[in-house]
Formats: structure tokens, sequence, C-alpha cells
């Protein structure tokens, strides 16, 4: 029943991923482009806002890694840019572990984010965790959209939930790929093989304790009563399922963004 | 100024009223000084008009030649020998002629002059007035009256014949008008020469007028309504801009010197004096917020700098070979790196950028738990309810990873819960809830006398265990400043009486 993962275990599915590493450091550049690169990226690198635009220009990336303070022109800004003008996956690097930084970050465009100092293995868990997203419904987690649910509420970009108070419920990135799947799929029971594959995200390792675990988890923050759960059921024999009505909500519509 | 209990309570607290009360008690004790000199000097004036016009009497009865006084019998002095028609009888003191004025006109009244008695003597209830009999000697003695004897008594108008007989004859003028009776008479008695007869004369005296009174009280009343429309003015202009400023300082102190800009400074007003406290108030806060920015810009700058080259570096030990030497060397870095952010979040922590959202507690602390499960360590929840607070995540997130690793780490394991308190309203308090998480581990605890010392930055607990635990000591410190941006309290209290496990208590107040 678990599917272990193992991020780094087989280099050949990366062969023709192709990386832009942007960061004013060479001295964290270079040992970082030679440890992907050994990890079976291609890795182009840029030392400023300015080459990396240059760079985009001539050259079509998978992924860009991009360090936010850099002098000139920030990460920020050129995440905003390339998030306008092409379909390219961003990952920001930052020194600052602050929440501005991550709701911005998110916002404009950055599919995910790592923290400095980060564990390379970790690094490039995210990179599989945001290409695999990438590839598999380009602009998931990243809609215009709003999810209502029994007074619930869950904003994908910002990967905001709201409980009907309207208090914000502190959930998990496992728990937000778990609760999309089932708002995507409302009153469907959907099987644990399904729900693991459909979750299965850049915390690949924490799947290794089993789905029952995490819906476990789920309930405790939005069921009323986690041992008697309404909201999201067990089916005997199957998995689970959304026992309630999922209404998606434009943003511009709702106003509340 | 100390005052006496009873006393302070009725002291007012505010500039205004004080101002008010001092200047009405000091009003009211300088018109009280002024109504007493004023007082004394119509009591002088009235003794002096009296003296004068007794003097008066005497003295011009004694030069003046002997003639009956007009109008009325004369029954206390039947012998006396003068009267109308005839030759003026001689004066007491120029028997024979008056030179410089001649002869008297018939019709001439003289006024209510002293009539001259063979003898003189108090009636019982007379009482000696020796001060205007000294003032009465004075005149005489100036007006070279010889005096061979000489007596001034106060006499009640009642008992006065001569009072009563004029009564009567004013009585019958005025046909019964009231007129104002006299407080006393003053019988005064002059014998000029030794065994001569007495001249002989009454002076009522009226009663202290109280208009007198009523007219300093209302003259003080109307000072004080004048003096206090003014002073309240002035007040006025101190005491507005007082209060704004101290609005302002009370504002810019709870901010925690959040403050990122002056928005909501207040601008000079009033007298030079405040407008001069106000500049420099706006300045120092301005100064402060500068001083910030700029502990901010460093920060970031510290923080940028130091974590570029640990990522470096923790990149680079990944060519190691030697699995278990980069394990302990990533865990090295990990140190650092934790250390590094416990530092640059105490600095921060009073001084948070994020926002405040509301969050429900519970689902919070719950994430920040399974963190810990899935790390295997020993954690789980206890019995706890759903509670929602605006608070700031990342930062109670980082509050509880302290609390609940160092129970992981010096307890054992940990048992976390999040229930609700109601402290109901004591006295003028209103009632007051709040979220409370509490952390319990199984471990020694700590030694009583070691608990705030605990609390304080680059303290660690035992020595012995220090060198797999790593960290700076700043755990607790920054979980309790932490507790202190959201008002809340962080408390550390051992269980029971044994070493029976530690509790750590974190309160947030819900508003």
């Amino acid at each position: 029943m678990q599917k272990k993962t193992t991020p780094d275990a087989n280099p050949a599915d990366s062969a023709l991923v192709r990386l832009l590493l942007v960061d004013d450091e060479a001295a964290l550049r270079d040992p970082l482009a030679t440890y992907l690169e050994r990890q079976g990226f291609a890795v182009a690198q840029a030392g400023n806002a300015a080459e990396a635009r240059n760079q985009v220009e001539n050259e079509a990336f998978d992924l860009v890694l991009l360090d936010i303070m850099m002098p000139g022109e920030d990460g920020l800004s050129l995440c905003r840019h390339l998030s306008e003008t092409r379909a390219m996956p961003v990952i920001l690097l930052t020194a600052r572990g602050e929440a501005t930084d991550r709701i911005v970050g998110l916002e404009i465009g950055a599919d995910d984010y790592v923290v400095k100092p980060f564990e390379p293995r970790e690094l490039v868990a995210r990179i599989r965790s945001v290409l695999r997203r990438a590839n598999k419904s380009p602009g998931d987690g990243a809609t215009d959209e709003v999810f209502q649910f029994e007074g619930w509420r869950l904003d994908p970009l910002k990967r905001r939930l709201t409980d009907p108070e309207g208090a914000v419920v502190a959930i998990s990135s496992a728990e937000f790929r778990l609760l999309m799947a089932f708002l995507e799929n409302p009153r469907r029971v959907l099987d644990r093989d399904r729900l693991l594959d459909m979750v299965q995200g850049r915390e690949a390792h924490l799947f290794d304790r089993a789905v029952d675990n995490q819906v476990s988890r789920l309930r405790r923050k939005i069921e009323v009563d986690s041992r008697n759960p309404q909201l999201i059921q067990t089916v005997w024999g199957g998995g689970y399922m959304l026992a309630a009505d999922v209404r998606r909500v434009a943003t511009q519509a709702d106003g509340a963004a | 100024m100390t005052l006496p209990r009873g006393l302070a309570r009725l002291w007012p607290r505010r500039l205004g009223t004080q101002m008010m009360l001092v200047m009405a008690l000091a009003l009211l004790m300088a018109q009280a000084v002024s109504a007493l000199l004023l007082w004394r000097a119509e009591m002088e004036r009235q003794h002096d008009i009296t003296s004068h016009q007794i003097a008066f009497r005497l003295v011009a009865s004694a030069h003046l030649p002997m003639r009956a006084e007009p109008g009325g019998p004369q029954p206390d002095h039947p012998d006396a020998g003068w009267g109308h028609g005839g030759p003026p009888p001689p004066s007491l003191l120029h028997p024979g002629a008056l030179p410089m004025l001649g002869p008297v006109p018939e019709n001439f009244d003289h006024g209510p002059l002293a009539r001259p008695q063979a003898a003189f003597a108090p009636i019982p209830g007379d009482i000696e007035v020796p001060s205007a009999e000294k003032a009465i000697r004075a005149i005489l003695a100036e007006q070279a009256v010889p005096v061979a004897a000489f007596h001034i008594y106060r006499r009640d108008p009642a008992h006065d014949p001569d009072f009563q007989r004029r009564l009567a004859t004013r009585n019958a003028i005025y046909h019964g008008h009231p007129f104002p009776r006299p407080d006393h008479v003053l019988v005064a008695a002059l014998q000029v020469a030794p065994n001569g007869p007495w001249l002989v004369t009454h002076v009522g005296v009226p009663p202290n007028d109280p208009r007198l009174l009523a007219t300093l009280i209302g003259q003080t009343l109307l000072i004080y309504v004048v003096l206090v429309a003014a002073m309240a003015l002035i007040v006025r202009r101190i005491s507005r801009p007082l209060a704004a400023l101290t609005g302002r300082v009370n504002r810019f102190g709870a901010q925690g010197f959040a403050a990122r800009d002056v928005v909501g400074q207040i601008q000079p007003a009033g007298p030079q004096d405040l407008r001069l406290l106000i500049e420099a108030h706006n300045a120092m806060e301005r100064r402060i917020i500068a001083l910030l920015d700029e502990k901010d810009v460093m920060l970031g700058a510290i923080g940028h700098d130091l974590k570029t080259p640990l990522t470096t570096l923790r990149v680079r030990i990944e060519s190691v070979e030697d699995a278990d030497e980069r394990r302990r060397m990533a865990h090295t870095i990990d140190d650092i790196a934790r250390s590094l952010d416990d530092m640059l979040s105490l600095a921060r922590v009073g001084r948070p950028s994020d926002p405040i959202e509301v969050t429900e507690l519970l689902s919070l602390v719950s994430s920040v738990v399974e963190e810990f499960e899935d790390l295997g360590a020993p954690v789980e929840m206890g019995d706890s309810g759903r509670v929602a607070l605006p608070l700031r995540p990342t930062w109670l997130r980082r509050a509880l990873r302290n609390l609940i690793g160092n129970a992981v780490r010096y307890g054992d394991s940990a048992r976390v819960s999040v229930t609700r308190e109601e402290i109901p309203a004591t006295g003028r308090g209103v009632p007051q809830r709040w979220a409370v998480i509490r952390i319990d581990d199984v471990g020694p605890g700590i030694a009583a006398g070691d608990i705030d010392r605990m609390m304080e930055p680059f303290t660690r607990g035992e020595p012995s265990r220090n060198s797999e635990t790593g960290g700076a000591g700043l755990g607790l410190t920054l979980a309790r400043a932490i507790a202190e941006q959201h008002g809340g309290t962080l408390v550390l209290a051992n269980r029971g009486d044994g070493p029976s496990g530690l509790t750590a208590t974190l309160r947030l107040p819900i508003p």
C-alpha cells in the first residue's frame, strides 16, 4: 500500500530537465550547480537579474531557481516578470524565513521556496515535486478560483484555509494537496492508492506513513469532532469521501482575493 | 506632596481641576485678608467719624453761647439758664462775647449740640469706651478745650432717654417712617472747668453695614469667575496638547516600537514650551524609527551574508565520501543555522513585519506537533478544543517548536494541549479570556531556583547534555518574547513535588 519515492535514486528521468540557477553569490552558485548536475539536471547559471532575463529570452528552461536578495533587480521582481511572460516554474531561494516572503513569493507566481541554508536533497525533492505538478496539471495550485464547502473556504493560490468563522486554519502542504484532491472530487469515493497518487508532493517522504494518517490529521483540523467525522467520511473497503457540496468561486467575483 | 488619605482622595488628579482648586483657595485667602483689612478700615473710619462728631459737638458747645437745643422739652436739665430771645448767654469759654463771629443770628440752628448739665452720672449698663475717650481727648487738646473731666459710655439706645426723645420727635415728623435704629449710643460728658457744668452729648452709632459682607462675597465670586474663565482658556491650551502627547507616547510605546513610519504623530500646539516638547518628542520618534530601520537592514544583511556561505558549505559537504562524517557536518551546520535564526528572530521579535491573522490555534499547534511526529519524536496531543484568535502564525510556530523541542530534548516526551480559560471579572476589571497551550514533559524538571534563570538568553539546561543538543540557549527567551509579542505569558513550572515533569504554559489573550 505504501509507495516509497526516492528523490535522487534515478537521475535518468531528469536527464532532459533544464534548470536556470540565478544567484549573485558565485561561491554558492558553482557548487550548487555541480551538485544539481550530479543529480542529473542540466544547469545554466546567471549572476544577476539582467543576465537571467537574457538567458530566458534565448532558451526555454523547465524551472528557475531564484535567489531573492540580489543587488540590482531583486528576485521577487524577476519572478513576477517570469510568471507574467513565460510559463516557467520558479522556486525561490531565500535567506529570510518570515511569512511575508512566503505569501509574497507564492502570490507573485513562485511555485515554491526554500529557506537558506537548505539541504541539497530537500531542494532536489522540491524541484521534482514542482516539475511533477507542472507537468501533470498546468496551473494546479495556482488557479484563480477559491473552493467553498460547508462555510469553509480554501484559496489554492495562497494555500489559505479559513473556517466558517473566518479564522485561518493551519494546514501542511500534504494536507493542502489532500484537501484539494477531495475538493476536486466531492462526493466521490477516493481509494487510498488514488489519493496517494494525487497527493504525492514534495514531502513525498511523509507518505511513508499511510494515507490514513494524513486523513486523520486533516480531520483533526477541519472536523468539529474528529472522532465522529462528518466532512471526510470513511467508506468501508473503499477509501474516503468528502461529504459536502463544493462551490468554486472566481476570486475576482469573490472580491476577497 | 503627601496628603492624609481622606484629603488625598479629594485632591483632583488632573492639571485643570488642580489649578482651579488651588486658584479658588488662594483667591479665597486673598479675599479674606483684604476683607479683614477693609472691615478694619471701615471700623476705624466709623470710629473716627463718631469721635469727630462727638468732639465737634463738645468743642462747638464749649465755644458757643449757651442756648437751648431747639425743639422739645429738656427734662434732664431744667436748670440750664439758656433759651430763645434776649441777649445770647455767654459762652463757656468766652464769657460775654464772640468777637470773631459777632452775634449769632436768631434763626441759626446749631444742630444737635452738647447740652450743659449741672451733673452727670452714668446709668446702669453703661460701658466705658477707653479707645474713644483717648481719641476725643486728643481732639479736644488740639482744639484747646480745657478738660477738667471727661467720660464716654456706650449705652443701649433703649435705655437712653435722649435717644428715646429724638425717636419720638422723628416719628412725629416722618409719621412713623422707619429710620435706622442705631446699634448703640455713645454718651460723652465733658466738664470744662472743675465743678462747672457738664456738656453732655448723645451720638447714635449705626450698626455695621451688613452689605459690606455681601459686597465682599459678591466681589470675590466675580473675580473668581473671571479668573476661572481666563485660566480655563490657558489650561485648555496646555492640557489638550499634553493629553494628545500622552496618548501618542502610549500608542508609540504600545506598538512595541513596531512603528515603521511616523503616521499619527501629533502636530505641535499650545504654548511655546509645549510646542518645543512635542517637536522634541516627534524628533525622538523619528530617530527611534530610523534606528530600528537601520537595525532591520543590518539584521537582514547579517542573515543573508551568513546564510549564503552556510548554504554553500551545506552543498559542498555532499561531496564528502564518509556518510557518517557528512552527517555530523550537516548536523553542525544545522546547529549554526538554528542559532543564527534564533538570534535574528530575537532581535526582530519586537518589530515583526508579518501581519496578524485570526487563526485557529488547535490546527496551528497540531501542525507543529505533526512536524515532530514526522521526525519520529515522542510528541502527542492531549485533550484540546478549537479556539480562534488573532496571532502571528510564523512567530507562534517558532515559539511552539522551541518549547516542544525542549520538552522532547530534556523531558523525554511531550504532551501538548490547547484549552480555553475564562477568568471572571474581578472588581473593575473585565473578564479575561485566554487560549492556553500546555506542554507537559516527563523529565526531571528544573530546580525551582533555576526556572527564572532558564528564561535568560544564552542559558542552557544540564551542561552534560549540551554536546548533543546544541543551540545558543535562546529557545526559551525567544518563546517568552513571542508570548509577550502577542500580549501573553509563558510560565515554566515543575509538576507536583518530585521530579514528575515540567509544564510550560503559554497563555495568549483572546480579545
